[in-house]
C-alpha cells in the first residue's frame, strides 16, 4: 500500500497549502439544493409547453373577445330588421356588397348577428357553469366530509339526477318566459346536483388520508380543513368539470332552441340560429354552416383548453 | 427507567374498559375489547401488537379520532371521551398530539413547510403577532434540525427523515404534555431510525413529555419504552415493565411475538425453534381478566388458568436465578 502513496511535495506545494481544517456543520446536510417549487409557477410552465395547448387557448380567446367587443361596435339589434322588405338584400352570399357573412333571411348582416349570437350563448353557458360550478363545489364538499349530510343528500340526488335536465328546463322556460337570466336558472336547476355529486366522490377519496387526521388533531375547524387540506387537490379535476360543462351548456342551450324553449325572439343565439337556418342547408348553406363551425370551434377550444389546464394542475405531472 | 420510580407516578391517562367497535350498516366490528390500562406521567407506555391488533385504534380513541362505545378514557384525571364542551375538546388538542406513522402521508402536500407546522398556532392564536409566530416556527425547525429556510418549501421537496422530522416539529409547537407516536419510524429507512428515536427521546427529558408508543417491531420498543402491552386481536394480554416483560414474557402470545425478532446470530438463529401462537389452548370465559403476578405485570388470564401461570412463572424466575 506504501508505494500506491503519492507524494505531496512532488506536487510543489506544502501540506498547509493542499488541506485546510473544515469546521463539521450538521445543518449543511439538510439544504436543499433544488430551485424552490412554485404550484401556480409549475401549471403555466407545464401549461405553456405544449403548442397544442396554445394555439387552442389563443383561438377560444379570439373567440370569446372578439363575441363580447363586435357587439358592442356594431350595435346588433336582432329585433330591428329595415331591409326585411327590401329583398335584394336578403340572402347575399359571404363577402358580396361589403357584408363578410352575407346576409340573411331578413337582410341582415349574418356577421353582426352572428357574433351578437356568440355573445348570448356564451353569457349563458359561462353563467350556468359558474353557478353549477359554485353551488356544486359548495355543496360537494359538505357532502362528501359529513355522513350526515350523505344521508339527506344521497335521497336528493336519487330524486334530482332522474328528473331530465331537458324537461325542467323547458317546464321552466315556459312559465318563466325566455331570457337570459331565466334559461340560466332553468339550466343549473337540476344540473349542480351532478357536479355535487362528482365532487362528493372526490371529497371522498381524500377525507380521509392521514394529513386530514393531523388536522383534526390539530383542532382545524372543519370548514378550514376544506378550504386548505381538501379543495387544493380538487383543483384539476373542477378544471375538468368546467372544461366539459361550458361546451355541454352550449349545446343545452342549442337543444333547447331546437325545442322552440331557448331564448325567445329578441335576442340572437347560436342555438337560435342553427334550428332556424337548419332548413337552408341545402339553398344558402353558409346560414347554416357558419354558426355550427363556430358553435363547434368555440367548443372544441374551450374543451381542449380546460383539458391541458386540468393536466398542467395536477402536480403529479410537474416533477417528470 | 426503573420499575419502581415510574410507581409512584401520577397516572396522566387513564383509560377504563374502553370498546370501540366500527359500525358499517348492520355489521359491527369490535376493533378494542375491555383495553384497560394507566399511563404515568414521565414514562414512554409501548403498545405492541401485530397489524390489525388494534393498536392504532385505542390511540385514535384517546386522540378522539375514533368514538369508544364503552368505557372512559380519562386525561389527568378528566373525561375525555363521548361527547366534551368545545373548551374541553380544544383542551384535548392543546395536551395531546400525535406523531403518524407514514411522513409522506400526514404531511398536506399543498401547503408550505410553514404552514404545516403553524397549523396548530393558528387554529389557537398561539402567537403574539406575525413576528412572534415565526419565530416559534424556527425554534421548532431548529429543534429538529431543520433550517428556517425550509419554510418556504413543500412537503415533497424533503426526505422520509426530515418529513417525519416536520411532523415532530408540528406536535411539538403545540407545546403539549402527552404524545401519541403511532409507529414513527416504521416507514422510515433503517439509517435514520435511531436519528428519530434520539429526537424523541430529547424532547422527552427537555419537554416533560410522556409518550405513547405504538410499534410492532420489539426491538426498538425495548430500547424505548419504559412499560409494554401487549395486545392481540382487540384485547391487551400483557402489561408489564419493558425489562420485565423480556425476562419473563409470560402470556403465550408474547412469547411468540418475542422469538419473532431475529437475532443477528446464525447461531442462535439455527437453534430456534419457532412456537407458533395458538389462541385454542388459551381459556377465555366470564372470569378472564388482566390479573397482577408481579409487581406491575399483568396477565390476561381465566381463574383456572392461574395455577398454569403460576408453575411458568416460578419455572422461569429459577431459571433465571441460575
Amino acid at each position: 500500500m506504501s508505494e500506491n502513496r503519492i507524494d505531496l511535495t512532488s506536487l510543489g506545494q506544502s501540506e498547509e497549502e493542499l488541506f485546510s481544517f473544515q469546521l463539521e456543520d450538521d445543518s449543511a446536510s439538510e439544504h436543499i439544493a433544488a430551485p424552490k417549487y412554485s404550484y401556480w409557477g409549475s401549471v403555466f410552465r407545464r401549461f405553456f409547453s405544449s403548442k397544442v395547448a396554445i394555439v387552442m387557448m389563443v383561438i377560444a380567446l379570439a373567440l370569446v373577445l372578439f363575441a363580447f367587443i363586435q357587439p358592442i361596435i356594431s350595435g346588433y339589434d336582432h329585433t330591428y330588421t329595415p331591409n326585411i322588405n327590401n329583398k335584394s338584400m336578403h340572402y347575399l352570399r359571404p363577402f358580396t356588397k361589403g357584408f363578410i357573412f352575407g346576409t340573411d333571411d331578413k337582410g341582415n348582416s349574418l356577421f353582426d348577428a352572428l357574433w351578437s349570437g356568440t355573445k348570448n350563448s356564451l353569457l349563458i353557458s359561462i353563467g350556468a357553469t359558474l353557478i353549477t360550478e359554485f353551488i356544486g363545489i359548495v355543496v360537494g364538499m359538505f357532502w362528501g366530509y359529513s355522513k350526515k349530510v350523505d344521508v339527506v343528500m344521497i335521497e336528493v340526488y336519487n330524486v334530482l339526477s332522474n328528473i331530465p335536465t331537458t324537461l325542467v328546463a323547458m317546464i321552466l322556460v315556459y312559465t318563466m318566459g325566455g331570457g337570459i337570466p331565466q334559461l340560466i336558472f332553468a339550466m343549473c336547476v337540476t344540473t349542480w346536483v351532478g357536479t355535487a355529486y362528482f365532487i362528493r366522490v372526490q371529497v371522498m377519496i381524500i377525507r380521509d388520508r392521514e394529513y386530514n387526521l393531523a388536522s383534526r388533531c390539530l383542532g382545524t375547524p372543519l370548514p378550514k380543513i376544506i378550504l386548505n387540506n381538501i379543495l387544493p387537490y380538487l383543483i384539476s379535476v373542477i378544471i375538468t368539470s368546467v372544461s366539459r360543462d361550458i361546451p355541454s351548456f352550449i349545446s343545452l342551450e342549442v337543444a333547447l332552441t331546437f325545442l322552440g324553449v331557448g331564448l325567445g325572439e329578441k335576442k340572437a343565439s347560436l342555438g337560435k340560429m342553427v334550428y332556424q337556418y337548419a332548413p337552408y342547408m341545402t339553398t344558402a348553406g353558409y346560414l347554416f354552416w357558419i354558426p355550427v363551425t363556430t358553435s363547434a370551434i368555440l367548443s372544441i377550444s374551450l374543451y381542449i383548453v380546460g383539458q391541458y389546464l386540468a393536466d398542467a394542475s395536477d402536480p403529479r405531472t410537474h416533477m417528470i | 427507567m426503573s420499575t419502581n420510580e415510574v410507581k409512584d407516578k401520577e397516572v396522566l391517562v387513564s383509560v377504563e374498559h374502553v370498546d370501540v367497535t366500527f359500525t358499517n350498516g348492520r355489521k359491527k366490528f369490535r376493533a378494542v375489547t375491555d383495553a384497560n390500562f394507566d399511563i404515568y406521567r414521565g414514562e414512554t407506555f409501548a403498545l405492541v401488537g401485530e397489524s390489525g391488533s388494534g393498536k392504532t385504534t385505542i390511540a385514535r380513541a384517546i386522540i378522539r379520532l375514533n368514538e369508544i362505545s364503552a368505557g372512559e378514557i380519562k386525561f389527568q384525571g378528566k373525561r375525555i371521551s363521548g361527547k366534551l364542551t368545545k373548551e374541553d375538546r380544544q383542551w384535548v388538542v392543546r395536551n395531546i398530539q400525535m406523531i403518524f406513522q407514514d411522513p409522506a402521508a400526514s404531511l398536506n402536500e399543498r401547503a408550505t413547510i410553514d404552514y404545516c407546522v403553524s397549523e396548530g398556532l393558528y387554529n389557537f392564536k398561539l402567537y403574539e403577532n406575525e413576528e412572534d409566530r415565526e419565530r416559534k416556527v424556527d425554534w421548532a425547525l431548529q429543534q429538529v434540525g431543520l433550517l428556517p429556510e425550509h419554510k418556504s418549501r413543500y412537503p415533497h421537496e424533503f426526505s422520509g427523515g426530515q418529513r417525519q422530522r416536520i411532523g415532530i416539529a408540528r406536535a411539538l409547537i403545540m407545546e403539549p404534555s402527552f404524545i401519541i407516536a403511532d409507529e414513527p419510524i416504521s416507514a422510515l429507512d433503517v439509517s435514520i431510525r435511531a436519528q428519530v428515536l434520539n429526537l424523541m427521546n430529547k424532547f422527552k427529558k427537555e419537554n416533560d413529555l410522556t409518550y405513547m408508543f405504538i410499534a410492532h417491531d420489539l426491538s426498538v420498543v425495548r430500547y424505548f419504552a419504559d412499560r409494554i402491552a401487549v395486545i392481540h386481536l382487540g384485547r391487551i394480554v400483557e402489561i408489564a415493565p419493558a425489562v420485565e416483560l423480556f425476562q419473563y414474557p409470560l402470556h403465550p402470545y408474547t412469547n411468540s411475538l418475542l422469538q419473532a425478532v431475529p437475532m443477528p446470530d446464525p447461531e442462535i438463529e439455527k437453534a430456534k425453534k419457532i412456537v407458533p401462537y395458538d389462541a385454542s389452548h388459551e381459556v377465555l370465559d366470564d372470569t378472564s381478566r388482566l390479573r397482577e403476578v408481579r409487581p406491575g405485570h399483568f396477565v390476561f388470564m381465566a381463574d383456572s388458568e392461574v395455577e398454569k401461570y403460576r408453575t411458568k412463572l416460578e419455572e422461569m424466575e429459577r431459571t433465571v436465578s441460575e
